[in-house]
């Protein structure tokens, strides 16, 4: 069965967490051992049951009342497969947020509709990363709605808000869904509540059931292999990102421009006339390489990437860049050299000239030593992508242009 | 329990194995004889197309099932396996947490300390517990085996590059994203040989495997795996109820973890 990934974002205790467990419980996919664990939980801290509790494993967690690390769980809803993948929400941790968000294919913003709660600069700089790390489809549940009476008036307010926001920072009209609910009471999670009778869309599962899985990946038909290593035997081991590698087709190993051609293909450890998208590969080339080929990109003849050594790129630095910043990119490092062009306002997606300040966005360029074989994000994310570090330091994303 | 997509889970797995071996200097597996652990040890075989490339570790308190240490002999033999086996010696009066947390984690530094083992790979599913779920799939421990889980590396899109502790190693874990039920699927598809103590004896059968002191079987009548599947589709308990040491205490898991139990 397809997995959709469905990270949750928002500010912290605007109810991550406790939507999870609600939606577990509600949809029968926890057992009533992690729910009564959950409920001693809760009891032994002298609260209300925390449905939270089932997700945030960790002492500290429960404890504070936070969520400090990402993670996981699944539901199954009108026979689509979901898997949850919770983030933190305070500032400090989004390094995590980053990571956990990263792998998802549909994003779902909570914010509060409480009082002070409301949105905050961070909900708004969730939504750009989301943008960023390439989620194309966005729910925003406007919640806690118990505690502001279930008006119509507030959930229009906060709806209205997001969507300029969200068309601001390029998401279209048909990419975002907006949903009334509560987290803590269950309202308008699986069914439509009676207590906003006003609301005439979906509950919160019957939307994700809508919006389930668009297609992944590149559409582009040439063909381009990441070579992770070699077998002992010498034969190249790698995946196939975009196109089809077939046996007798010619190639060339870049950034070395060497050429070569498919003599043997081994797919899920058989031998094979062709390998496709997604697929790891072992490729047997007519030719020894004399290179290390882990980075290397194998494209198809007629058609390769050339190396580029000065990158169009948006960042999201969680620290300023330094002058040793290295660049993560398709699993090697590189030295770099980043010169920011405009700072992007992550709160409004303004973009104007100034300084690059930590948890904020630029427009920037880099300059690289050597050669690297990328692609715009938005034509074949795995190599549009990199990773900033300061030293050992996470230290920011980037997406090239 | 959601069953996943076989070969979406064997291509993220076969990719992260591979990764492990092309990455590190000296890699090394724990193979317990459990049918995650195997399960890994047959994906790493189809990845690099027959032989498992790395020395597999069991580390052995020498308390396991007669049938476990069968099954290591005949197994290591036809897959031959570069086989270590670290022993730790087990004390009466230690229960569960100090033993899996001292015994083992104890052996395991040992062993890995003698070889210069840098990755270890190990074989932990996200479903099995809410600790384990916010593992990541390359995961740094330091010179003390410490887990240092308030500060886990960034790991983005796949990518595992994020730098590490020189001093320590690292755990990687290609099987993260099974389910159980995608694990025993995986070994119906495969025909993987498995320890015959998941199989049912009497109306009862291990459904996870640990050793003899601490792991009590389920009552069960699958014979076979695929009695284990359907059993699987409609049960309502925990994979890891038969594991005293889960139970002993609040968060002995993050705990045993923390300071470098598996």
């Amino acid at each position: 069965m397809n997995m959709n990934k469905v990270t949750l974002l928002g500010y912290k205790d605007h109810g991550k967490s406790t939507l999870i467990g609600n939606l577990l419980i509600i949809t029968g996919s926890i057992s009533e051992q992690r729910i009564e664990e959950a409920r001693a939980m809760s009891r032994k801290l002298g609260r209300q049951f925390e449905p939270g509790f089932i997700l945030d494993s960790f002492e500290e967690e429960r404890e504070g009342g936070l969520t400090i690390d990402t993670t996981r769980a699944q539901i199954l809803y009108k026979g689509h497969a979901f898997e949850f993948i919770d983030v933190p929400g305070h500032e400090e941790l989004i390094k995590n947020m980053i990571s956990g968000a990263s792998n998802a294919d549909l994003a779902i913003l909570v914010v509060s509709a409480k009082g002070d709660e409301g949105i905050k600069d961070q909900t708004l700089r969730h939504l750009f990363l989301a943008k960023m790390l390439g989620i194309r489809r966005i729910i925003v549940a406007v919640n806690k709605m118990d505690k502001v009476a279930y008006k119509k008036e507030s959930f229009e307010a906060f709806s209205n808000r997001i969507c300029k926001f969200l068309l601001a920072i390029g998401f279209d009209r048909g990419s975002m869904f907006f949903v009334p609910i509560s987290a803590y009471k269950s309202d308008n999670l699986s069914s439509i509540s009676k207590r906003m009778p006003w609301y005439k869309g979906k509950s919160l599962l019957d939307l994700m059931a809508s919006v389930a899985k668009v297609g992944r990946g590149s559409t582009n038909p040439n063909l381009r292999m990441s070579v992770q290593g070699t077998l002992p035997d010498g034969m190249l081991i790698g995946r196939v990102l975009c196109g089809e590698l077939k046996e007798g087709q010619k190639v060339l190993v870049m950034p070395q421009k060497s050429s070569y051609k498919v003599s043997k293909i081994f797919v899920r450890g058989g031998a094979a006339k062709a390998a496709r998208q997604g697929q790891n590969v072992a490729v047997e080339l007519d030719n020894k390489l004399g290179f290390n080929p882990r980075g290397a990109v194998i494209c198809s003849a007629h058609n390769p990437i050339m190396p580029q050594s000065r990158l169009s790129a948006v960042i999201f630095a969680v620290q300023k860049p330094e002058n040793d910043t290295t660049l993560n990119f398709n699993g090697i490092p590189f030295a770099c050299r980043i010169r920011t062009n405009k700072v992007i306002d992550t709160t409004t997606g303004k973009r104007t000239a100034g300084t690059l300040r930590p948890l904020g966005a630029a427009e920037v360029t880099i300059e690289l030593k050597d050669g690297i074989i990328a692609e715009p994000f938005f034509e074949l994310p795995e190599l549009g992508r990199f990773v900033l570090y300061n030293k050992n330091e996470f230290a920011g994303i980037g997406i090239i242009t | 329990m959601i069953k996943q997509d076989m070969d979406e889970l064997e291509e993220k797995s076969t990719f992260v194995i591979r990764e492990a071996v092309s990455k590190f200097r000296d890699v090394a597996a724990l193979w317990s004889m459990g049918k995650d652990s195997t399960t890994m040890l047959a994906l790493a075989r189809k990845a690099f197309l027959g032989k498992v490339p790395f020395p597999v570790i069991h580390i052995d308190n020498g308390i396991d099932f007669p049938e476990t240490y069968q099954f290591r002999e005949e197994l290591a033999k036809r897959w031959k396996l570069d086989l270590i086996v670290a022993e730790s010696e087990i004390k009466p009066e230690m229960s569960g947490f100090s033993c899996c947390g001292e015994n083992k984690t104890v052996a395991l530094k040992k062993v890995m300390a003698e070889y210069g083992f840098d990755a270890l790979i190990v074989s932990i599913r996200r479903d099995e517990h809410g600790v384990r779920a916010k593992e990541r799939t390359i995961s740094p421990r330091d010179k003390d085996f410490k887990w240092n889980y308030k500060d886990q590396p960034a790991e983005l899109w796949g990518d595992y590059s994020s730098k590490l502790d020189e001093k320590g190693h690292v755990r990687v874990h290609p099987l993260l994203d099974f389910n159980e039920i995608d694990v025993w699927n995986y070994i119906k598809q495969e025909k993987i040989p498995i320890n015959p103590l998941y199989y049912s004896r009497a109306g009862r059968r291990y459904r996870s495997l640990g050793c003899t002191h601490c792991t009590s079987s389920i009552k069960s009548e699958a014979k076979n795996v695929d009695d284990i599947i359907r059993e699987l589709e409609v049960t309502k308990t925990e994979e890891r109820s038969g594991r005293d040491m889960d139970k002993e205490k609040l968060y002995v898991m993050e705990r045993l973890r923390a300071l470098g139990y598996m």
